[in-house]
């Protein structure tokens, strides 16, 4: 009896003292603080403004730069925290109030008071100065803003490292919409880490400032005889004589919130020495405001009224306060030898907006030398028309939803591009304390069967502690 | 889809072959990663913005107007 308490309590240290053991020695979830900073410049031009109705230049650019820092938290967690700040100037949005320069605005006091300022902006987009026009950039307050957004997420991993739970919150802040996002994350690694499953949940309650198109907003505050209306010549519809424009479709929104739940399942397996692959779905609801406020919108039955070369709105964009949306996607990435590696992605996507989308990509990272790695790829993409969509001047007043938003249209688009990475695993070039571990540079070309074309340049730097 | 089914068929059938710790030296390179990498962030984001579709991608689901 003494001899098996003896050999019981043996075996609790031994077992105590070997766990003990292995928590010393045991390799950290991440090694050290690594830092990423990231920026990119979009620029994108096209022929389908959504804020002139459909037709009118989309001209945008962006600037965006963020800063991701992970840190180990203990040998089994990991806290990454990611912050950043996007700003863009657009003639497209600048259109909201398109009469800046008209001065059919100037005794205005709302979003475009800063007059030097908008002079000053005006001269650097080129805005046409013979008036109000959809083709040409305005000078209003609208042309550029500034987001800014933020998130933390918090990982810990078991001992075993078969196990990992995660909490995020974010949010992301620009003038008329705020964003506030939290969820988790459940992910279980299986077969001797060949295979791994992950759910997540994610919500975001966002909440719209509306602003809208100028005339539709002056006109359901004012009339046509007070306010901005009141010393405006409003060329008529010779069809229509001695009719006064009347946008009686338009109201404010009353409720300007935004919920997007999302749950997400993937699945993972590694299938020979030199192929893995994972099959990975989404369901997501949208409800509420649905609908940008400022897209403007003309009907095919009710006659056109211009300020200058601007047509005035019949309304703005109307469409469901509920989506649900279903993508089901997969990827392929084959290790073909010491220089090739071949990474492929295929998307199936279905909404109940009348959408369905196929998107296919590739890409081939080809390692020249030990530090270098030259990415060529190619993306593929198609999607059907939602059912509200339709070009200016094709929907009618008596509809219940209506949007001539092209991004909602029918279209096929291509993207390519080439990336260039540089990486050091030895970190040797250092900034403070930080060893440089990679450098990354990625351009694409982005062309839209219906008249979109758009280039992004990405730099990615990655330092480690 | 019909694919796709198939496609996690084979997968889960040959998940029986386990491919052990020492022998993953290729599936660890970087480049082998199923992930969205970080430096694509941006570009996923102007196509949540400019197409219709999004999601499945290991990248943001919603929030934000994507307005612009």
């Amino acid at each position: 009896m003494k001899f098996k308490i003896i050999f019981v309590f043996a075996l609790f240290w031994t077992v105590f003292l070997t766990a003990q053991e292995t928590n010393a020695y045991q390799k950290k979830v991440l090694e050290s603080t690594e830092v990423d900073v990231l920026m990119s410049y979009y620029a994108q031009d096209g022929i389908h403004s959504s804020v002139a109705g459909g037709d009118g230049t989309e001209e945008l650019t962006d600037f965006t730069s963020s800063i991701v820092i992970s840190l180990p938290v203990k040998n089994n967690n990991v806290l990454t925290v990611d912050i950043g700040i996007s700003a863009y100037t657009s003639a497209s949005s600048s259109n909201i109030n398109p009469f800046d320069r008209s001065g059919a605005s100037k005794d205005e006091d709302d979003d475009d008071d800063d007059e030097e300022e908008d002079d000053k902006l005006s001269m650097d987009k080129g805005v046409d100065e013979g008036g109000a026009n959809p083709w040409y950039a305005s000078s209003g307050a609208s042309m550029s803003d500034v987001l800014v957004h933020g998130s933390a997420n918090y990982a810990h991993s078991s001992e075993d490292r078969n196990t990992i739970v995660s909490g995020n919150i974010g949010f992301s802040t620009e003038y008329d919409y705020f964003s506030i996002g939290v969820g988790g994350a459940y992910t279980k690694l299986l077969n001797n880490k060949n295979t791994e499953l992950s759910f997540k949940a994610q919500i975001y309650f966002d909440k719209w400032r509306s602003i809208y198109p100028t005339e539709l907003d002056s006109y359901f505050e004012d009339g046509l005889d007070d306010g901005f209306f009141e010393d405006v010549d409003i060329i008529g519809d010779p069809n229509y004589p001695g009719v006064e424009y009347n946008p009686s479709n338009f109201s404010l929104n009353t409720d300007e919130h935004r919920n997007s739940y999302a749950l997400s399942a993937s699945f993972s397996q590694i299938l020979t020495k030199s192929i893995q692959a994972s099959v990975f779905f989404d369901v997501i609801m949208q409800e509420g405001l649905l609908s940008t406020p400022y897209h403007r919108v003309y009907f095919a039955d009710k006659p056109d009224f211009y300020i200058e070369q601007f047509q005035l709105a019949d309304d703005n964009e109307k469409l469901p306060t509920n989506r649900f949306k279903l993508p089901i996607g997969t990827r392929f990435n084959f290790y073909l030898n010491e220089r090739f590696v071949l990474r492929t992605y295929y998307r199936y996507y279905y909404d109940d907006w009348g959408v369905t989308a196929h998107t296919a990509s590739v890409e081939l990272p080809i390692k020249i030398g030990q530090k270098f790695t030259i990415t060529p790829m190619y993306r593929y993409y198609n999607q059907t028309e939602a059912d509200y969509f339709a070009p200016k001047e094709v929907h009618l007043s008596t509809q219940k939803y209506y949007t001539s938003d092209y991004d909602l249209s029918a279209f096929d688009a291509n993207q390519y591009g080439v990336g260039l990475k540089y990486t050091d695993i030895f970190t040797k070039a250092k900034i403070w304390k930080f060893g440089l571990k990679n450098i990354e540079l990625r351009y694409n070309h982005y062309n839209r069967s219906n008249d979109l074309t758009a280039d992004i340049v990405t730099f990615g730097i990655k330092f480690v502690d | 889809m019909k694919i796709l089914i198939a496609l996690l068929l084979i997968m889960m059938i040959s998940s029986c072959a386990t491919v052990k710790e020492y022998q993953k030296m290729n599936i660890n390179d970087p480049d082998m990663a199923l992930s969205v990498q970080k430096i694509e962030k941006y570009e996923t984001t102007f196509q949540t913005y400019r197409e219709a579709a999004a999601g499945a991608n290991g990248g943001k689901t919603g929030g934000g107007c994507g307005c612009n």
